[in-house]
C-alpha cells in the first residue's frame, strides 16, 4: 500500500475506533455510575425514596438493636444520626458487620425498603469507610479516630 | 548500630547516583566507552549498597528488632518466619526499598550490555540512574525505613492478617519486577530521544527487557487476583477495583509495546509510536504507584496517608513523565523512517490494529479509574464505578483483539502471500461454529457467554492451526527430543504459548462469569446440603489454636454421586494481636472447577450461615496467566527474528 493512502487509512481507522470507544464510555458512564449518599442526603435530595430508580450506595452506622434476621434475610437500619434508612439484605454479611459499625450498602429502593445487593465493611476494627467518615464528620456526629 | 549502617548505605547510594547523573549529563556530547565504564562501575556500587541495605532491613525483621519503627508497627515475635520476611515489603517504607533494589538491579544488568552502542548505553544507564536517584530521595526525605522508635515496645503490632499469606508474600516482588522492569524500555526510549540514535538493533536489544517485565507483571497481577479469590471469601477474582486497574493499565500498554517493537526490529517504521508507548508503559507504572500509595484510595495497599508523600510522588511523576514527553515533542520529528510499504492484510497491519485497540482499552480503564476521583474533586459527589461499566466498554473493545489474535500469526510480514490463509479461516470458522453450537446445547446461557466461549475456542484452534502449519513449513520430523528442540528454535514458540495462555484464560473467565452458581444456606451440624450431583455433610465445628490466631473451624465431607471426594475445612480466624478477623474459605480445586465454601455467622441453636460457590474452570484463569508469562520468557530466549520470516 502506498504510504500516502496508508496514512489516510490509518487515520480514518483511528478516528472511527476512538469515536466508537468514546460513545461506549459515555453510555456506560451514564448507566453504570453508582452514587453515594448518607440517609440525610438522600431525603434532602429526593424527598421521597419512591423517586429513586437507580442503583445507589448508602453509607452510615448500623443502628444499635436494629439487626433482625428473617429467614436468610437480614434487616437493619443505617443511620447518620439524623435520618434512617431500612435495609433488607439476603446475602452473606462481611466479617465485621455489627451494630455501631460504619458500613456501605449498595442496592435499589423498592416500596421504601432498600434492597441491598451488597454490603461492604472493611476487616479492620477501627476502619470507617472514607465516604462514611467524611459524611459523619460533616454532620458532627463522629469525631474520627483518636489518633 | 546495624540499622544505622543500612540508612548510611542509602544516603551514600543517593550521593553516588546523583553524582553519576551529573557525570552523564556533563559528558552527554562526548560519550565514549570510558564514560560507559564509569557509569557501569557506579551501577554496580549502587546495586551492591542497596542490596546490603535491604539485607540489613530484612535482618531487623527476622530478629524482630522493635527499636525500628516499621518493624514494631508491622511485625511480631510470634509471626512465622516467612511472614517476618514478607513483612519487609508489607509496609510503605520497606516496599519502597524493595522497589529501589529492583531498580538498581535492572540498571546494573542493563549496564552490562556492551553490545549496545556506547552512546546509547551511557544514556540508558543515565536515565535509569536519574530515576534511581529520585526514588532514593523519596525514601530519604519522606519514608526512611530505618527510623527508630522513641520508646522500645514490648512486642510489635503485627502485620495485617490479610497479608499473612504465601501467595501475597510473592505478589509485591513480582509486581515490582514488572513495574520497574518497564523502566528499562522507558530508558531506551528516552536515550533514543536524547542521543537521536535509533536502529533496528535498538528494538532488538529492548525487546527482551519488555518481555521479562511483562511476564513478571503478568505473574504479579495473577497472584494478586488469586489471593483476592481465596482470601477475601467473596468468590470473585477481579473486581475492577482502582488498585487492580492501576496494575492492569501498564500491563495493557506493555502488551501493545511488546507487539509493536517487533515491527521496528524488521524495518524502521513507527519509530515515534514505539517510543511513545515505551514512555507511556512506565508512566502508567508510576501512575499506578501514585494512585495506590498516595492514600487517594483506601485499600490494603494504601499503607501511608501522609500527604507529603503524595506530593513527592506527584513531583517524581511530573519529572519522569513530563521531561520525556517534552523531549518527545521536540525530537520525535527528527527520526528518519524507512520507506515501508505493507499490505492491508499483513502482520504489520494486524499489530497496528492490536496496538490501537489495546491503547483504547487502556483509555477506558483509565477513565473508569479516575472519573470518581475527578467527580469528587469537582463537586464532591461520591460515586463508584463497578464491573458493569467495564463490561460495557472494556469487553467490546477487547473482543476484536482476541478475534485477531487467532489469525494474525498466520499472516506474513509486508505482503499478503499465504495462499492457505482463506483455507485456514474457513477451518477456524467451522471448528468455532461447531464448538459454539455444542456450548449452546450443553447449557443455554446469555449471548455474551456464547461469544466469550466461542472466542476462546476460536483462539485455541487458531494457535494450534498456526503451530501445525509452521511444523509443516519447517519440514522437520518430530521424532526425538533433539529434533523437537531444533524445531522450537526455528519458530517463535513463545508467541504460541502466550496466545494459548489467553485462550485458556478466556475459557476460565467464561466459566467463572457465566456458569457459576451460588448457594446461601443456614445449616446445623449433621445436616446435608445437596448441590447438583455433589453433596456436603456438615461434620463438626470446633475451636482450634493457630500460631498467632484462634480459629473457628468447621469440617465438611464432600461426596459426589455418594462417593467420598474430600474433607472441606472453612475457618474464621481471630488474630488476637491485630484484633481482627479473617474468613478462610475452603476451596477444592480440580481440573473442571472449584467448590468454594465460606463459613458465615451463626451459633449452635440456629445453625451457621454458609455460602457455597461452584466455580467452573476458575483455575484456568491463573493457569492461562501462567502460560502467558512462560510465553513471554520463552520469547526472550528466542534470538531476534532477523533472518526469519516468522
Amino acid at each position: 500500500m502506498n504510504p500516502k493512502y496508508r496514512r489516510l487509512f490509518i487515520t480514518i481507522f483511528i478516528v472511527l475506533t476512538l469515536g466508537l470507544a468514546t460513545k461506549l464510555i459515555l453510555m456506560a458512564l451514564e448507566d453504570n455510575i453508582v452514587y453515594f449518599y448518607t440517609p440525610n442526603d438522600l431525603i434532602e435530595k429526593f424527598g421521597d425514596t419512591q423517586n429513586i430508580q437507580n442503583k445507589i450506595r448508602i453509607g452510615g452506622l448500623v443502628l444499635e438493636n436494629s439487626i433482625k434476621k428473617v429467614d436468610k434475610k437480614t434487616i437493619f437500619i443505617i443511620t447518620d444520626k439524623k435520618k434512617e434508612v431500612k435495609v433488607v439484605f439476603d446475602g452473606s454479611l462481611p466479617d465485621l458487620f455489627r451494630e455501631g459499625q460504619g458500613i456501605v450498602a449498595e442496592g435499589m429502593f423498592k416500596n421504601n425498603n432498600f434492597i441491598a445487593s451488597e454490603v461492604l465493611a472493611k476487616h479492620d476494627e477501627n476502619y470507617m469507610p472514607p465516604e462514611v467518615a467524611e459524611a459523619l464528620k460533616k454532620n458532627n456526629v463522629w469525631k474520627g479516630d483518636a489518633d | 548500630m546495624i540499622p544505622e549502617l543500612g540508612h548510611i548505605l542509602v544516603i551514600i547510594t543517593f550521593v553516588i547516583s546523583t553524582m553519576q547523573c551529573c557525570y552523564w549529563l556533563y559528558n552527554l556530547r562526548y560519550t565514549n566507552i570510558d564514560v560507559v565504564r564509569v557509569l557501569q562501575k557506579g551501577s554496580l556500587i549502587n546495586f551492591l549498597f542497596i542490596f546490603l541495605s535491604f539485607l540489613i532491613l530484612t535482618y531487623s525483621f527476622i530478629t524482630s528488632d522493635f527499636s525500628l519503627l516499621i518493624v514494631s508497627n508491622n511485625s511480631h515475635t510470634l509471626k512465622p518466619l516467612i511472614y517476618k520476611i514478607s513483612g519487609v515489603w508489607g509496609n510503605h517504607e520497606g516496599s519502597l526499598l524493595l522497589w529501589v533494589l529492583i531498580l538498581s538491579a535492572f540498571t546494573f544488568f542493563v549496564s552490562l550490555k556492551d553490545s549496545i552502542n556506547s552512546k546509547l548505553l551511557a544514556s540508558i544507564i543515565g536515565v535509569q540512574t536519574v530515576i534511581l536517584s529520585l526514588f532514593l530521595a523519596f525514601i530519604l526525605f519522606t519514608s526512611n525505613p530505618f527510623e527508630r522508635v522513641d520508646e522500645l515496645p514490648l512486642d510489635g503490632r503485627g502485620l495485617n492478617p490479610l497479608l499473612q499469606d504465601p501467595g501475597l508474600a510473592l505478589h509485591p516482588p513480582m509486581l515490582y519486577i514488572g513495574y520497574v522492569g518497564l523502566s528499562v524500555s522507558f530508558s531506551f526510549a528516552v536515550a533514543a530521544l536524547v542521543t537521536g540514535e535509533i536502529s533496528k538493533d535498538w528494538a532488538r536489544q529492548m525487546r527482551p527487557w519488555i518481555a521479562i517485565a511483562w511476564s513478571a507483571l503478568t505473574i504479579g497481577i495473577a497472584l494478586g487476583s488469586w489471593w483476592a479469590y481465596y482470601e477475601l471469601g467473596w468468590g470473585g477474582w477481579w473486581f475492577w477495583d482502582p488498585v487492580e486497574n492501576a496494575s492492569f493499565m501498564p500491563w495493557l500498554i506493555a502488551t501493545a509495546l511488546l507487539h509493536c517493537v517487533r515491527i521496528l526490529e524488521k524495518k524502521l517504521i513507527f519509530i515515534n509510536w514505539t517510543i511513545l508507548l515505551s514512555i507511556l508503559a512506565f508512566s502508567f507504572s508510576l501512575l499506578g504507584t501514585f494512585i495506590v500509595r498516595s492514600g487517594l484510595l483506601t485499600s490494603v495497599h494504601a499503607f501511608a496517608s501522609d500527604p507529603s508523600r503524595g506530593v513527592f510522588i506527584l513531583i517524581i511523576l511530573g519529572i519522569s513523565i513530563g521531561v520525556p514527553l517534552i523531549l518527545y515533542s521536540i525530537k520525535s520529528s527528527s527520526f528518519n523512517e524507512e520507506k515501508g510499504n505493507f499490505d492491508i492484510v499483513s502482520k504489520e497491519s494486524a499489530i497496528l490494529v492490536n496496538n490501537l485497540f489495546l491503547t483504547t482499552a487502556t483509555l477506558t480503564v483509565l477513565i473508569g479509574t479516575l472519573y470518581p476521583l475527578f467527580l469528587d474533586a469537582i463537586n464532591g459527589n461520591k460515586v463508584s464505578i463497578g464491573p458493569a461499566y467495564y463490561n460495557a466498554t472494556f469487553a467490546p473493545i477487547m473482543t476484536p483483539v482476541v478475534f485477531l489474535m487467532a489469525i494474525a500469526p498466520f499472516l506474513n510480514w509486508k505482503k499478503y502471500t499465504d495462499k492457505n490463509f482463506i483455507k485456514k479461516l474457513i477451518f477456524l470458522s467451522a471448528v468455532t461454529l461447531l464448538g459454539g453450537t455444542l456450548l449452546y446445547l450443553i447449557e443455554e446461557k446469555s449471548i455474551f457467554a456464547l461469544i466469550s466461549g466461542s472466542l476462546s475456542i476460536w483462539l485455541f484452534t487458531g494457535v494450534i492451526t498456526d503451530l501445525i502449519s509452521k511444523i509443516r513449513e519447517a519440514k522437520v520430523k518430530l521424532q526425538n527430543i533433539k529434533q523437537l528442540f531444533f524445531f522450537i528454535s526455528k519458530i517463535n514458540i513463545g508467541i504460541h504459548v502466550a496466545h494459548i495462555g489467553v485462550a485458556i484464560f478466556l475459557a476460565g473467565v467464561t466459566g467463572e462469569q457465566f456458569y457459576k452458581s451460588e448457594y446461601n444456606v443456614i445449616k446445623k451440624v449433621g445436616d446435608i446440603i445437596n448441590i447438583g450431583t455433589k453433596s456436603l455433610k456438615f461434620d463438626k465445628i470446633e475451636n482450634i489454636d493457630g500460631p498467632n490466631y484462634n480459629s473457628l473451624m468447621a469440617t465438611f465431607t464432600l461426596y459426589e454421586n455418594n462417593k467420598f471426594i474430600s474433607k472441606l475445612r472453612p475457618e474464621k480466624r481471630f488474630y488476637t494481636n491485630e484484633k481482627s478477623q479473617t474468613t478462610e474459605a475452603a476451596i477444592l480445586s480440580d481440573f473442571w472447577g472449584d467448590t468454594y465454601l465460606v463459613l458465615g455467622e451463626g451459633d449452635k441453636k440456629t445453625g451457621w450461615s454458609l455460602r457455597i460457590y461452584s466455580n467452573p474452570l476458575v483455575s484456568w484463569i491463573w493457569a492461562g496467566a501462567f502460560f502467558m508469562a512462560v510465553g513471554g520468557i520463552l520469547s526472550v530466549t528466542q534470538k531476534s527474528s532477523r533472518f526469519r520470516n516468522v
